[in-house]
């Protein structure tokens, strides 16, 4: 080798060595003490990342504006983002030291003793890496559900997000005035349900609208589906991964067949180019019947039509009634801090006036989430809606999923895999290749 | 080897002239992909502060070889490859067309040359979103058009060849202007005696285009056929304004940033990946490398034999 070529690789070594090491371990951050945040002493600018939440953006800025005129030594900078881009800024601008509180979805998908070969989600990696600040001891985690802060904000005995609200993805708005205006019966069961299709159909009135463009508002639509079938989602999560259940067989079948029906027949024409965002004004216009749809979409359809009557149904996706009184959802937006933020006292200022349980209330009141504080009341229209079944409220299936390595991408339950939004029209053939799919990464990772 | 300029110390001045340009161009362009190729053996996540370990050649193993997903990966390329070759010849063929057609001293050919532009300084979300608007299966003036036939269809939502089908036509109406401008630049250099001489011995305009135009054109020919292969097989930004992750639709450069960025659909939370995803970059290099290399070559030898 010419000592010019060995020159050169040697400082190309050089360089990728010095990159390297700007991802050396940083010092974890100590825990806060069992204390009440106390005002910093001088004036601060608080960085804040929320996701794209209408009525959630409406009240944080309503929000942040009285907690300055509050706290007049503190000035909010608050940032939004679209929700999948959510974790991708927040480990950008955590890496960068560039932000003070953080929106954090709750924790979910986290690695079983089942799963092998598989990376820890997101969360874990920012925990890991030190990046998200303890707050285990904080005055203002007593506001909270001891076991919302467990399930969606803790790891290894430590608390390090507050979750702020669980949603239901598994449910149907229906329009009330076109229910009776053509004699139709809120469906309790599958047969029902295609009944009622059926007759707004003749009736010359889509059935169901969803905000196809996006792609997974399609597919969330029928989590309810999923979940009439598989109500315990966590025990279909272990059956998949070890084979005791697979999506090709005979009730997985049953659920096929159901959901091309759902994609086919259900969905009105034209769906796969509604935006995620504007779904819920094409219900609240009062064209479609029905509308498949997480619970943070009321308030927007109340906004679109304040006067619009609508109600709220857990999928019925089995003929047995009894098998549809489940509602399948997440715990959505909660609150984490920076652990290396130079502004600790007005992040955890910041936290511990939100948690107020007057605050509180009015956050959930705004975006109509479940609440996570146990003294929290279901005011809003979403929440009375909701409130018979939460008894029933189980964590859904796509917070406990993590794909196999090599899996191919068809190993999911997803009804927008028919026609018109995909390319499959008989399920018993997407059924052998979406469990083809998952097989093909099991076997790889069991090698 | 030194430059010969000046004496003393003078003869350095255009090296440190240099020097500012070549550090940016290391800092900005060189130093990534180098940080790029190293991470493509490492579990790096890109996560300061998380430690990184060397995995030799485990990423590209699984991208190429593990399971079904790379399986997956390989139809992507392939789509790249066909979004490549389509995007290229079409836009070749159409900004040439156009341009022969404004360089004529008609009437408003200027106006026109203007319309043919004005796609290329709109930014790629708004041309997204432009026809995302005009797509909307729900009475948007396309589906306006084909009810007044009888006809729907769900445009970008439909079957997955179909909307690929649209973001390659999106494209080329977004770039052509680019190859139509640099065409018409090669056409004004043209010396018009070339033309009266060939119309005095006989030629027709089939001829004048066969035996002066395009030979005349070689320069222009070889820099857009360059330009249009390595931005086509760059290209995933319409990907992701127009169809989003959509199984048979994804090409290697989108599929590249959402495993990088960790893309998630809602509030599923996934892994960052960023050494898998410098894998696939590696990858992605590796064959517009190939290619534009091969196809350098090749315009290079023509450029040679044409103009010598």
């Amino acid at each position: 080798m010419s000592k010019k070529m060995f020159s050169l690789l040697s400082l190309l070594v050089l360089l990728a060595t010095l990159l390297a090491a700007c991802g050396s371990p940083a010092a974890p951050t100590a825990s806060s003490g069992d204390t009440a945040p106390a005002q910093p002493a001088e004036k601060v600018t608080l960085r804040v990342l929320v996701h794209q939440n209408p009525p959630m953006v409406a009240f944080m800025e309503e929000f942040n504006k009285k907690f300055q005129e509050k706290h007049s030594n503190i000035v909010v900078d608050m940032s939004v983002v679209n929700a999948n881009d959510l974790s991708t800024v927040s480990q950008t601008r955590l890496s960068a030291n560039d932000i003070d509180v953080l929106d954090i979805f709750g924790f979910s998908n986290a690695a079983q003793p089942y799963m092998k070969q598989v990376d820890p989600p997101n969360w874990q990696q920012l925990i890991e890496a030190g990046l998200l600040m303890d707050l285990t001891g904080q005055d203002f985690l007593k506001y909270y559900d001891e076991s919302a802060l467990q399930d969606a904000g803790s790891y290894n005995g430590k608390v390090y997000a507050v979750n702020l609200g669980r949603v239901s993805y598994s449910g149907i708005y229906y329009n009330k005035d076109l229910f009776t205006a053509n004699n139709v019966k809120v469906p309790t069961t599958w047969s029902e349900l295609v009944a009622a299709c059926e007759t707004f159909k003749a009736a010359n009135i889509p059935c169901m609208t969803a905000g196809g463009k996006d792609g997974w508002p399609i597919f969330v639509g029928a989590y309810g589906l999923l979940g009439s079938i598989y109500p315990d989602q966590a025990a279909l999560v272990e059956g998949l991964w070890t084979g005791k259940i697979k999506w090709n067989d005979e009730k997985s079948l049953e659920m096929w067949k159901k959901m091309q029906v759902y994609a086919r027949d259900m969905m009105e024409e034209g769906a796969s180019g509604i935006a995620g965002d504007a779904a819920p004004g094409r219900f609240a216009s009062g064209a479609v019947a029905m509308f498949p749809g997480g619970t943070w979409y009321a308030a927007a359809i109340e906004a679109a039509n304040p006067g619009f009557e609508w109600g709220y149904i857990p999928f019925p996706g089995s003929d047995n009634a009894d098998d549809n009184k489940y509602l399948f959802g997440k715990y959505d937006q909660g609150w984490a801090i920076a652990a290396n933020t130079p502004n600790k006292e007005a992040a955890l200022l910041y936290l511990a006036e939100f948690s107020d349980p007057a605050n509180y209330q009015a956050f959930v009141d705004a975006v109509g989430f479940i609440p996570t504080q146990p003294t929290a009341k279901l005011n809003t229209k979403i929440g009375t809606e909701v409130a018979p079944y939460l008894a029933n409220f189980r964590v859904g299936y796509e917070q406990y999923w993590v794909a196999p390595k090599g899996a191919g991408q068809f190993a999911n339950p997803w009804a927008s895999y028919f026609k018109p939004f995909g390319t499959d029209d008989d399920p018993q053939v997407l059924a052998d290749k979406v469990q083809a799919d998952l097989q093909a990464g099991l076997d790889a990772v069991n090698k | 080897m030194s430059y010969h300029f000046g004496r003393g110390r003078s003869k350095w001045t255009p090296y440190i002239l240099l020097l500012p340009g070549l550090l940016f161009y290391f800092l900005i362009a060189l130093g990534p992909s180098i940080a790029t190729a190293f991470y493509s053996f490492t579990d790096a996540t890109g996560i300061k502060g998380a430690p990184v370990h060397w995995i030799g050649f485990d990423n590209y193993r699984e991208f190429l070889f593990m399971g079904r997903a790379s399986i997956d990966n390989l139809e992507a390329l392939k789509r790249t490859l066909v979004f490549s070759v389509a995007v290229t010849f079409i836009q070749f063929g159409l900004g040439l067309f156009v341009a022969l057609i404004v360089n004529q001293n008609l009437k408003g050919s200027n106006i026109f040359r203007t319309i043919y532009f004005m796609p290329v300084i709109l930014g790629v979300v708004i041309q997204g979103l432009m026809w995302s608007l005009f797509l909307y299966p729900l009475g948007g003036p396309a589906a306006k058009l084909l009810s007044w036939l009888g006809l729907r269809s769900e445009f970008l939502g439909g079957p997955p060849e179909q909307a690929f089908a649209w973001v390659i036509f999106i494209q080329i109406w977004a770039n052509m202007g680019i190859t139509m401008m640099i065409f018409l630049a090669g056409l004004q250099t043209i010396p018009a005696e070339l033309y009266e001489a060939a119309r005095i011995d006989g030629a027709n305009p089939l001829q004048l285009f066969a035996n002066v135009t395009w030979p005349l054109l070689t320069p222009s020919v070889n820099t857009n056929l360059l330009l249009n292969v390595i931005g086509s097989l760059q290209a995933w930004q319409l990907f992701l304004v127009l169809v989003g992750y959509r199984n048979g639709t994804q090409v290697l450069g989108y599929l590249i940033y959402a495993t990088g960025f960790g893309q998630t659909s809602g509030s599923v939370t996934s892994s960052f990946r960023q050494g898998y995803a410098a894998a696939a970059s590696i990858i992605l290099f590796l064959l517009v490398l190939v290619i534009g290399m091969t196809v350098q070559y090749y315009l290079q030898r023509r450029e040679t034999r044409i103009l010598g």
